[in-house]
């Protein structure tokens, strides 16, 4: 009924265009899936929970303008002050801001007096408010007493003797144990840090970071040049409380550049690049689907030109117009799946190379197939058209055209 | 089996409407061989492809075996077409991307005979008209007498009551000519109806009935058979 085997020596006596058009969507295949793979994986990683209420926090950074200035202080009258503004559920001080792309990270060893085999981590130097100014959940141990703050100059050796560290550098740093009542060490030092107590989960500073997660909390103030601070409010009042922020901090203490930004535009921005290759991706899959498609009107309408003569006379010896349909339809999905089959194989190589060069994630077989379907569905739309067209072709066509 | 009641046939373009047969009345019997002369233009093909069932009259009345054509659908008329009419044409129409054997595979793919089916009758009609040893060939490899014996093969692989030929000797020389005639002369005589198309009075001559067409219509119906030199020539 398909009329395989006459339709391959047909095809075969038009090699090249019939293999044209199938290498061209082996490429598309090769492309599209691996790009997908890629889309899918950045989309992963944006949608990845982040541990804290993005949406609530607000990230202050100030600069006080005089030499000498009282920064403990200043930071005991600017917190108790945030804390008591309307809308605002809590205020803590912190070193760096979340997800903003900017922080610091620091190796942190199991034993004493250690120089190689440390755990890297993004720390953070905070006070007992912390869990619940970013939103995170304790779920081992206890939180940070007020008693525990070290308030220390920015040349001074900065160990803390407590800490708080998310499950996933507690799991990576004990993964048979418990972390909790464990100690860490700063390398070529014996100050041990006890670890009191374990929040669920937090990205820390650089979302991008291959370590991400890995985090590090201390209670502790440096006296240093620059301070921040993280305000969570209640859900709807962020925009509120960000319009006054700058002006109640300026009322308090006029002698310093303050800027105010919210942690949801840091993580956007963190995720720009992330969102810059979807896009970028998304409009390269779009316009080889579409390369694609085009070439395959083209190409099916081409030979239904070339053989308007032949399928007149195949109307003349019986053929309805559905078998003239169905045998361009059948061509084409011939061709198309001789280039899926080479793009599918393409595909695996390209992937395995990326994969090993640019640490891209691996393309999944069952990604591959549904491209490979979607292709041939676009390939057989494509087709669709010029092959209603071919079965209009009248049968007289064999005795009147020379 | 075939009978014609005032059939018309117009082609309009943008400018001019063309009146191709008009008011054309005729009936082939069972087994007859009719050929069919004229000017060109005069509208023998296209009653050719009426009688063919590749194009639809304008008007009047065509009854094929019996059965009214007229408001039949296009897969049925395909179905009449594939089961029960063969088509020789002046260019022999093969299709140039198959083989022999693949040509006269065409129309039985389409009957839906499975394939040993279709392997007997593509064998038994190659051999019918001599080309067993070329079944691999492509029609490009062969001369146009041999191209027009594989369109005959084609033809006669369905078996068909009825056999329509539109200048089937057009291009060919006077030996090959004569060759084809004879191969229709022998298909005849097993039963077959045919009406063929000719400029060639000789050949015209050796049916049993010669009909000619002038500006649409028939004119003349002459039997050719009762003319004595036709049985010498
Ligand atoms: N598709 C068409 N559109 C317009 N006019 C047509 C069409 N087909 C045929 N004709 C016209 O119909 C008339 C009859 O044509 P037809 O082909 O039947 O002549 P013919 O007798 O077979 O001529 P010839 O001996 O040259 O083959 C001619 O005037 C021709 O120009
Ligand atoms: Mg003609």
């Amino acid at each position: 009924m398909f009329e395989i085997k006459p339709m391959l020596s047909a095809l075969w006596r038009n090699k090249i265009s019939a293999l044209l058009i199938a290498v061209q969507i082996a490429l598309t295949l090769a492309i599209v899936s691996n790009s997908v793979t890629i889309i899918q994986e950045r989309q992963q990683k944006i949608d990845r929970p982040t541990g804290i209420d993005v949406e609530n926090l607000i990230g202050i950074t100030f600069m006080p303008v005089p030499t000498e200035y009282d920064m403990a202080g200043a930071v005991v009258a600017d917190l108790d002050l945030l804390r008591s503004m309307p809308g605002v559920i809590d205020a803590s001080v912190t070193n760096q801001l979340p997800l903003s792309g900017s922080g610091s990270a620091s190796g942190y060893f199991l034993e004493p007096n250690q120089e190689i085999g440390d755990l890297t981590a993004n720390y953070y130097h905070t006070d007992p408010h912390f869990i619940n100014t970013l939103g995170m959940k304790l779920v081992a141990g206890r939180n940070f007493r007020e008693d525990e703050m070290k308030i220390l100059g920015a040349h001074d050796n900065q160990i803390s003797d407590v800490a708080i560290v998310t499950q996933q550098f507690a799991d990576s740093a004990f993964p048979e144990e418990s972390a909790l009542g464990k100690y860490l060490y700063s390398g070529r030092d014996d100050h041990p840090t006890k670890i009191i107590g374990i929040v669920d989960r937090h990205l820390g500073a650089w979302p991008s970071w291959n370590l991400a997660g890995n985090v590090v909390f201390n209670p502790m103030l440096i006296t240093g040049n620059h301070k921040r601070y993280l305000v969570r409010t209640e859900p709807g009042q962020r925009d509120a409380v960000f319009k006054q922020l700058e002006d109640k901090l300026a009322e308090r203490d006029p002698q310093r550049v303050i800027h105010v930004e919210t942690t949801e535009e840091n993580k956007r921005q963190s995720y720009s690049g992330d969102n810059l290759m979807i896009k970028m991706l998304s409009v390269v899959v779009g316009l080889l689907t579409f390369i694609v498609a085009l070439g395959i009107v083209g190409l099916t309408t081409f030979w239904i030109n070339q053989r308007t003569k032949q399928i007149g006379i195949r109307r003349a010896l019986g053929a309805s117009r559905s078998n003239i349909s169905r045998y361009f339809l059948v061509e084409n999905s011939i061709i198309a799946v001789t280039g899926l089959t080479l793009g599918g194989t393409a595909a695996l190589i390209i992937n395995e190379a990326i994969a090993n060069n640019f640490s891209q994630p691996p393309l999944s077989l069952s990604l591959l197939i549904g491209c490979a379907i979607v292709l041939l569905v676009v390939s057989l739309t494509a087709a669709l058209v010029p092959a209603l067209r071919a079965a209009n072709i009248s049968p007289a066509t064999a005795t009147r055209s020379v | 089996m075939l009978k014609m009641q005032n059939i018309r046939k117009s082609y309009r373009t943008d400018t001019i409407e063309t009146h191709a047969l008009r008011d054309f009345s005729l009936e082939v019997n069972e087994g007859e061989f009719v050929s069919v002369t004229g000017p060109s233009g005069s509208g023998k093909t296209t009653f050719l492809n009426i009688a063919g069932l590749l194009e639809t009259p304008t008007g009047g009345q065509y009854l094929l075996d019996g059965q009214e054509v007229g408001n039949l659908s296009d897969s049925e008329r395909s179905r009449l077409r594939n089961e029960k009419i063969g088509f020789i044409f002046q260019g022999f129409n093969l299709i140039p991307d198959l083989n022999l054997f693949d040509n006269i595979d065409v129309p039985l793919r389409y009957r839906g005979f499975n394939a040993k089916e279709r392997r007997r009758r593509i064998e038994k009609s190659l051999e019918q008209v001599g080309l067993s040893a070329r079944a691999k060939h492509l029609p490009a490899q062969l001369s146009g007498g041999q191209q027009q014996r594989v369109a005959i093969a084609r033809a006669l692989a369905g078996e068909p009551r009825f056999l329509l030929a539109d200048e089937p000797t057009g291009n060919l020389d006077s030996l090959m000519a004569r060759q084809v005639m004879e191969l229709l002369e022998f298909i005849n005589e097993w039963g077959t109806t045919i009406v063929m198309v000719t400029h060639d009075p000789d050949l015209a001559r050796r049916a049993q009935r010669n009909i000619q067409i002038v500006d649409g219509q028939v004119s003349d119906l002459r039997q050719t058979i009762a003319q004595p030199e036709a049985a010498i020539a």
